[in-house]
């Protein structure tokens, strides 16, 4: 019963992680009908950069997470305006910004490579050791604190895009961008807008994942294709169901430990994207863009 | 390349294949080739057959894979476990690999009715569980640390020409392809899933066909691989820098054309045997660059600039 509660409260903590991270990429797929391939080359940046404040400057990851975030949202709107933004729209540009971003995804690997080398690291902080109880459960407070930044994160990106002038702008653009167009909205500033805002969610969530995991510049891959079960999963877009999903992935993979070997626990997200594609490509509460 | 080959004649074409083939089968026997240019060139040859069958699902058929080094291990390990068991002869073990491969790739049925993006990413998830699944399954791939076969150095040899047999047969089967009615359904498919349904065209039948021999010769190449290597090990013939290598080297060529996956795998193996001496550390990032590149300047990569050269030419203008 004691494993049960430890693994659910894992699981709950996880989830957050898995939600900011999803919705980075699910804004971007909502509003440009572009899959973010470098998703996970962003996280790790962010990953890094966290890193390299925490050991060069000795920033708690909590003080550099506003600098993270601003450095993220300035890479997205570099790669839209540099890259995104000269693919042709529609299907024809799928396969072309796929790989166009995945040439970008190696570029950032190999400068991580570069300049950090190909060693695993970590974001160690004074608090990383401490534990907090809890329903007799550990819990750990870095993880503590990454689940409050999951769910206060998306929660702000909920009421932004329902509550402001440019939320409901960029809601418009996804639903359709020629009508924007002739009501006089900025398209083009829209899209590079949401850009940085999914690549900056990525960041974060880099940031945040360091404080828990290992990461190095390969690092990247497993982020990029759980964040698509839970898009994919949760619906483009929906707070709510980007929440439920994360959570619902989250417990798969932790209580997957209970029935299979440790070494096929890793596989259990790839599995899951296969089965949620095949069998619910919309989603588990159908189609919903943004809201 | 395609448009490029129309204005040719099949004659003219197979008049100008052979000489090649013919100088290329000849090349060990009247020069003497270092064990370095033997070793790139018999690279050479598997990865262009390799990068010829990516392109008929990720060029033909328009479903970009990131998932075929599944394939390519399986049929390495399926033939090297033949290999290691009987004595049977090498090509059949290849083979085998083969057909386990092509049938390993009828497994991604499911993921077939996905298009574009969901494609793409779902085959990065089977392509990655493959991997861990035979990573971790040390009684048939011996885990992290591999197999090693009985080093043949007669059979090395002789992989030159088998190798290059391989890359006359898939050429010309790409080739084939594109002329024939199947090339035409594919390339409906590409342009319209719905609009190709409507005409008769069964997306499901195809995409599972075309998947699963483009998976077969994936896995011969990897079966000839383990022959000419003489070891094997799971988390390079699975890794996804494998898949990648598919994906750049049709892409650098010229996705979706005959002549493209060839030239682009000739450049990617010189390229890489040149950074990995000279500039190790900027090897994966000067792919990315290059693929940028060519996605917002030339599509169709190599065989594009090409194009626009023949365009040039006197001759490409038809007589009036």
């Amino acid at each position: 019963m004691e494993r049960f509660i430890d693994l659910t409260v894992s699981a709950v903590l996880l989830a957050g992680l898995y939600a900011t991270m999803a919705y980075g990429l699910g804004i971007i797929y909502g509003v440009l009908r572009v899959v973010n391939l470098a998703h996970g080359g962003v996280i790790m940046a962010g990953a890094y950069l966290g890193w390299v404040l925490h050991g060069r400057l000795g920033l708690d990851p909590y003080l550099s997470s506003p600098i993270v975030v601003a450095a993220a949202y300035l890479l997205g709107m570099f790669m839209y305006k540099a890259l995104v933004r000269h693919l042709p729209r529609g299907p024809a540009g799928g396969p072309a910004s796929l790989l166009l971003l995945f040439g970008f995804w190696l570029v950032l690997r190999n400068v991580a490579y570069l300049l950090f080398t190909g060693n695993d690291q970590s974001i160690t902080t004074a608090w990383s050791t401490r534990s907090v109880i809890l329903l007799d459960a550990h819990i750990s407070v870095s993880r503590l604190a990454v689940l409050a930044v999951g769910v206060v994160v998306p929660l702000a990106l909920h009421l932004f895009l329902r509550r402001t002038y440019l939320g409901r702008a960029i809601r418009a653009v996804a639903q359709n961008p020629d009508s924007c167009t002739l009501v006089g909205v900025d398209v083009e500033r829209i899209y590079s807008i949401t850009f940085g805002i999914g690549t900056s969610l990525a960041g974060l969530a880099g940031l945040l994942s360091a404080t828990i995991f290992a990461f190095n510049p390969g690092s990247g891959s497993g982020e990029l294709l759980k964040s698509f079960v839970v898009v994919v999963l949760g619906g483009m877009g929906s707070v709510l169901g980007t929440g439920i999903a994360a959570l619902i992935l989250a417990v798969v993979e932790v209580f997957a430990i209970l029935v299979l070997p440790s070494y096929l626990t890793a596989a259990v997200g790839f599995v899951m994207l296969v089965l949620v594609l095949v069998f619910r490509p919309g989603g588990l509460f159908g189609h919903r863009v943004l809201g | 390349m395609t448009r490029l080959f129309r204005t040719l004649s099949p004659t003219r074409i197979v008049l100008l294949f052979l000489p090649v083939v013919a100088a290329l089968a000849l090349l060990p026997l009247v020069a003497d080739l270092s064990i370095y240019t033997h070793n790139l060139m018999t690279l050479a040859f598997l990865s262009i057959a390799g990068a010829l069958a990516w392109n008929w699902m990720g060029g033909f058929v328009g479903q970009v894979s990131f998932g075929h080094a599944a394939m390519f291990g399986v049929g390495g390990f399926v033939a090297a476990r033949i290999i290691l068991w009987a004595p049977v002869p090498a090509p059949l073990a290849w083979i085998a690999g083969g057909a386990v491969a092509g049938i390993v790739a009828l497994g991604a049925h499911p993921t077939l009715r996905l298009r574009g993006p969901y494609f793409s990413i779902a085959t990065i998830g089977l392509g990655e569980a493959t991997r861990l699944f035979f990573t971790y399954w040390e009684d048939f791939t011996g885990g992290s640390s591999g197999l090693s076969l009985p080093i043949d150095s007669a059979m090395k040899h002789r992989l030159y020409w088998w190798c290059l047999g391989l890359v006359v047969l898939v050429s010309a089967a790409s080739w084939l392809i594109r002329r024939s009615a199947l090339g035409l359904q594919l390339l409906a498919i590409k342009a319209d899933v719905d609009a190709a349904a409507d005409l008769g065209v069964s997306a499901t039948f195809y995409q599972d066909l075309v998947f699963a021999l483009s998976g077969a010769v994936v896995g011969l190449t990897g079966g000839m691989w383990a022959s000419y290597f003489s070891f094997i090990e799971p988390n390079d013939m699975f890794g996804f820098d494998r898949s990648i290598g598919f994906v750049l080297m049709a892409v650098i060529g010229g996705v979706g054309t005959v002549l493209g996956p060839v030239l682009g795998a000739v450049v990617f193996v010189l390229l890489r045997q040149y950074l990995l001496a000279s500039y190790p550390q900027l090897y994966l990032g000067l792919y990315g660059v290059l693929l940028i590149f060519i996605i917002l300047f030339e599509p169709l990569g190599l065989s594009g600039l090409l194009l626009r050269l023949w365009r040039r030419l006197p001759i490409s203008r038809p007589a009036v």
